[in-house]
């Protein structure tokens, strides 16, 4: 009887979530069933309040005997603490992903053994010495206002609170046991649900002599094939696969094979199918690309130094190298950069980040031996590394749509305080966390940086009716950056009296009086930053760096908010993910059509039939066209702009997508430019599209084809047939 | 006229330029089995129970042979007959295509089935299991009714050859396929055989592809030669897809048995009926059964996918980029 009962009632949560197009309160729906099944589930255990579910998690080996003392100690407080009825607050697909993904489990029966109230608690819980503290974290995240990154997430209060979401990993030295060393690191940094960036530039370029056995070296290649199996082997304790990003400076004379590892053509045995690939850009590469001057490539071997320059010393050193004749070959600037364009238009892999604009404003470079040599595997944390030092970084986004009030803007108080209350929690995350490699340790412990970012812009604009392309958006975005920036770095500057500045703080350029906004004219003018300025002279800070802009993809899930800083990609779209595939549909641009009248379903095909663009369908009005428009419709100049224009008070980075549906080299390559002279750091994935896509077969089918007669046809093809619409 | 026997030769001027964006798309969504993890799908399989297990060992025997016999009827009656060579074009990309999905049915039930008896029983399965004999057959006798013609000269032979045409787009690929992949994606609904899911989306893309470039073909010669479509015509279609209905009902029936969860061969019933009416549609006919779509879940595969790549590799990205470095274009 009860199998035929949770039967029906799973059944009935599929049908509801899959109805979430004609009524995104199928959503809700779907979600309130889910969390009966979930304490259902739970209850199976014994499960009912907090305190059974970290009891029932200890005994099952799963959380620290740390966390479960001070659970039992204080039971009943944070009891009264936990309230399902935040449930509520959840979209389908961020509890089914709370549910398949994050709930602590049962090693045997697999069933799970906390609700999701009782999860978010004891992630608070793990990072608490107070009930005060749980109840201060665990109001933010029960309210979605702020989540820490999914690291933590999985993390808190285990047996190996392994915290951290990013690692760096300087290049290999160019030496056999070198390269050896590091698959062991990030094999054991995968592990534990890392994601790791690597440089290579280091390792010598085919051809180089090896002078031990007076052979030849293969060049990067066959070690980049090793990490990739290496990577793919490491399953993030079934959660997900590893991931990694490998970083190449565009001198390295293996640059050109480096850019197809990821085609999926030619030889297999060149090939790396898990490895994301990064272009390490420097500006002299790009002043000779827009110059149209050659560009010289070099066996690292035979340059050595290169790699720890950047700026004025790179550039002094790379033409003498090249007076000197130490190049293997030169090529045209054009003719890499193409190929660069190529490789983003084909894979959406070989991500263009910026060594100089990196280094030049990064508070951790003030001393020439402290040096970045690359990002991470999402672009947005940028931090020095060296071959004893693993850069890592700490992550958590703030959910701006949780900070809107009704109809009136940002609850600009609300969110300093979110910001302060997130700085707090993750300057806490670098105690607490489990490091799988002393150089992972060692670094985090000098430098402290932390990562805070932010969710649900695109919810921002939609609520205030903003399109992303308007002046009004830009001014608002860049504003929130600023508040956040102040109130981060004026927290830190608290935590430093408190606690003390981090070891490394007489290294940076904040030991100088330099902050991060101050290598942008213009952009730290205002008293409040004087104000900072001169408590920072003072006090110090305890963390050398604080924002980055992650993607946030599974808990903006959770958060059912837009990830980061990116508009929509559809109004209506299915998301792929480990736990299966879900609809997701704009649900302002339905309440806005319903208070219209015009949620039909011959509304829901037509859109879904324009494969969730409104710039088309009939009846649609105009204001709602503007606003709704996607991130295929948008110019992608405005998303730069944005960035361009927040970039100063980004100490780190941001992962920033740009999208092209039909992409050219032509087009990409006036697009990459442009960032670059914007001065952004890095950029993220080239998202196209599919030439071809499915057959829709839940949309009604258009009647066949209006005829074409076979004169037509000729005309057509003589003419211009990429704008003849009777072939389209 | 496209049907008129021969081997034209002539692409300048091009009388279709629509076949020819057609192949130059497909070339831009080259994928290969290569990118497919399919080793994921083997925890959910050990999970399965017995009659998951059954649906599923079936659905492979059936995909091990299903798109070589469309790659047959490619090779012996399409390409013969569609005279224009920026069409033969489209149809040795789409033989390509074919294989690349052989190759992938292939990999599959080597993954799925590590048994090497087994393995010989799942090709065997098209001689001894009646539901997908029963498929086989519809196809091979569609195959045979004008594999003895070397021209199309009258009326009624270039009908003999839409009726082979419309078999091939609107039951096997449009109806046979669709079938199949709906257990996948039910699958896929419930978290299980992502591996599976992800070649399927991509053999589904490539197969909408083919069945709207059959479509198009009918098309062109409903354009051109507007008398062949007689009333016959259109009853011999609905009659087609009436028996393609059921035979892939009798599919069901032996993959569903009793029924499960969100599955069963009453619902697939209900299923092919939509999807035979759309095809009906498409056709310009009228639609036969009126039925609505009982599978929620196929509302996923209408809408653009945005993957996490963490967790799954994209399938979005094109193969083909044209163009020279410049810095004022728009973007």
């Amino acid at each position: 009887m009860t199998q035929i009962v949770e039967a029906d009632r799973r059944l009935a949560i599929e049908e509801a979530a899959a109805r979430v197009i004609a009524d995104p309160a199928n959503s809700r729906v779907a979600a309130r069933l889910l969390a009966e099944e979930i304490a259902d589930e739970a209850a199976g255990h014994g499960v009912r309040t907090f305190s059974e579910s970290v009891a029932a998690t200890h005994a099952a080996g799963l959380v620290q005997d740390s966390l479960a003392a001070f659970v039992a100690a204080h039971a009943a407080e944070l009891d009264a603490l936990a309230r399902d009825e935040a449930d509520d607050r959840f979209e389908y697909f961020g509890l089914r992903t709370v549910y398949d993904r994050y709930l602590l489990r049962h090693p045997e029966t697999r069933a799970v053994l906390e609700r999701p109230q009782h999860f978010l608690l004891r992630v608070a819980c793990g990072l608490s010495s107070s009930v005060a503290e749980a109840a201060e974290l665990y109001g933010l995240m029960s309210t979605l206002a702020y989540l820490p990154s999914s690291p933590t997430l999985f993390n808190s209060g285990a047996r190996r609170p392994q915290l951290s979401s990013c690692f760096l990993l300087d290049s290999p030295r160019d030496e056999l046991e070198a390269i050896y060393d590091r698959y062991g690191q990030v094999a054991r940094l995968s592990k534990y649900a890392g994601g790791i960036g690597i440089s290579w530039t280091r390792v010598r370029s085919r051809g180089s002599l090896i002078r031990g056995t007076n052979g030849h070296s293969n060049g990067i290649v066959p070690w980049l094939r090793t990490l990739d199996a290496s990577v793919a082997a490491v399953n993030q304790g079934g959660r997900r696969k590893g991931a990694a990003c490998v970083y190449l400076e565009t001198w390295h004379a293996d640059v050109e094979e480096f850019l197809e590892l990821r085609d999926n053509t030619g030889e297999d045995a060149r090939r790396t199918h898990n490895l994301n690939l990064a272009n390490w850009v420097p500006d002299e590469f790009m002043r000779r690309v827009e110059a149209d001057e050659p560009w010289s490539l070099f066996d690292p071997k035979d340059v050595p130094d290169l790699t720890d320059l950047y700026g004025d010393a790179f550039d002094r050193a790379y033409r003498a190298y090249e007076e000197q004749g130490r190049y293997v070959r030169r090529i045209p600037a054009r003719t890499l950069y193409g190929r660069m364009m190529r490789t983003l238009a084909q894979t959406g892999n070989g991500w263009m980040t910026f060594k100089d604009a990196a280094n030049r404003t990064s508070n951790q470079t003030a001393r020439p031996e402290n040096v970045i040599h690359l990002s991470n595997l999402c672009t947005e944390i940028l931090e020095v590394t060296s071959d004893a030092e693993t850069a890592v970084c700490n992550l958590g986004s703030v959910n701006l749509a949780a900070h809107l009030r009704d109809g009136a803007g940002l609850d600009w108080d609300r969110l300093r305080g979110t910001v302060r209350t997130a700085v707090r929690f993750l300057d806490r995350t670098i105690d607490l966390g489990f490091y799988p490699t002393p150089e992972a340790e060692a670094a985090n412990r000098r430098w402290r940086p932390i990562g805070l970012g932010v969710m649900g812009l695109a919810d921002v604009f939609f609520a205030l009716r903003l399109p992303f392309d308007s002046p009004r958006a830009l001014e608002l975005s860049t504003r929130i950056a600023e508040e956040i920036a102040l109130a981060a770095y004026d927290t830190s500057a608290d935590l430093a009296a408190e606690r003390g500045r981090h070891p490394s703080y007489d290294d940076t350029r904040a030991a100088g009086g330099v902050l991060h906004p101050d290598h942008y004219a213009g952009a730290a003018g205002s008293p409040r930053w004087d104000a900072l300025r001169a408590k920072v002279a003072t006090t110090g800070l305890r963390n050398s760096l604080m924002i980055a802009i992650a993607p946030t993809a599974t808990i903006a899930s959770i958060a059912g908010c837009y990830e980061c800083i990116e508009p929509q990609v559809s109004n209506v779209f299915k998301r792929e993910t480990l736990s299966g595939e879900f609809l997701q549909v704009n649900r302002y641009l339905v309440a806005d059509l319903q208070a219209r009248g015009l949620w039909t379903q011959a509304m829901r095909d037509a859109i879904k039939r324009a494969d969730g663009s409104v710039q088309d369908v009939p009846g649609i009005p105009d204001d709602l066209k503007t606003l709704y428009r996607t991130a295929w419709e948008l110019p992608q100049k405005a998303l730069i702009d944005l960035a361009a224009a927040r970039q100063p008070y980004i100490d780190q980075s941001q992962s920033l997508n740009l999208f092209m549906a039909s992409p050219t080299i032509g087009k990409l390559s006036s697009m990459y430019a442009y960032a670059w002279k914007s001065g952004l750091k890095t950029t993220y994935y080239l998202r196209s599209r599919p030439a071809t896509r499915i057959a829709q077969t839940t949309v009604a089918a258009a009647p066949a084809a209006p005829e074409v007669t076979a004169a037509e046809a000729v005309a057509c093809s003589l003419e211009n047939p990429e704008v003849c619409e009777a072939c389209q | 006229m496209l049907l008129d026997p021969g081997m034209d030769l002539t692409l300048r001027p091009m009388r279709y330029p629509d076949f020819y964006e057609r192949y130059r798309a497909a070339i831009r969504n080259t994928w290969t089995v290569e990118e497919v993890d399919l080793h994921t799908d083997l925890a959910d399989l050990a999970r399965m129970t017995p009659q998951e297990r059954h649906l599923i060992n079936r659905l492979v025997a059936f995909f091990a042979t299903g798109d070589s016999i469309v790659a047959n009827n490619l090779v012996l009656n399409l390409y013969q007959h569609v005279n224009a060579p920026e069409a033969r074009l489209y149809l040795s990309r789409q033989l390509f295509e074919e294989a690349v999905h052989v190759q992938f049915y292939l990999t599959l039930l080597d993954t799925y089935l590590p048994d090497p008896d087994e393995r010989v029983k799942a090709f065997a399965a098209i001689e001894h299991i009646p539901s997908i004999r029963d498929k086989a057959e519809f196809c091979f006798r569609w195959i045979d009714s004008i594999n003895g013609l070397r021209r199309l000269e009258t009326a009624d032979e270039r009908r003999q050859f839409l009726l082979n045409l419309i078999c091939f787009a609107a039951c096997i690929e449009g109806l046979f396929f669709y079938g199949a992949f709906a257990y996948v994606y039910w699958f896929r609904s419930r978290g299980l055989l992502g591996g599976l899911a992800t070649g399927t989306n991509w053999v589904f893309r490539d197969e909408s592809m083919h069945m709207e470039f059959a479509f198009s073909v009918v098309d062109t010669v409903r354009a051109e030669e507007p008398e062949l479509f007689d009333d016959k015509l259109g009853e011999q279609v609905t009659a087609m897809l009436e028996e393609a209905v059921a035979a892939e009902l009798a599919f069901a029936r032996d993959l569903c048995g009793d029924g499960m969860p969100g599955m069963s061969a009453e619902q697939m019933r209900e299923y092919l009926e939509y999807v035979a009416d759309q095809r009906l549609v498409r056709l310009g006919l009228p639609v036969r059964y009126g039925t609505a779509n009982p599978f929620a879940f196929m509302e996923l595969q209408d809408v653009q996918e945005l993957a996490n790549f963490f967790e799954r590799r994209v399938s979005a990205y094109q193969v083909a980029v044209e163009g020279n470095v410049t810095f004022d274009e728009t973007f």
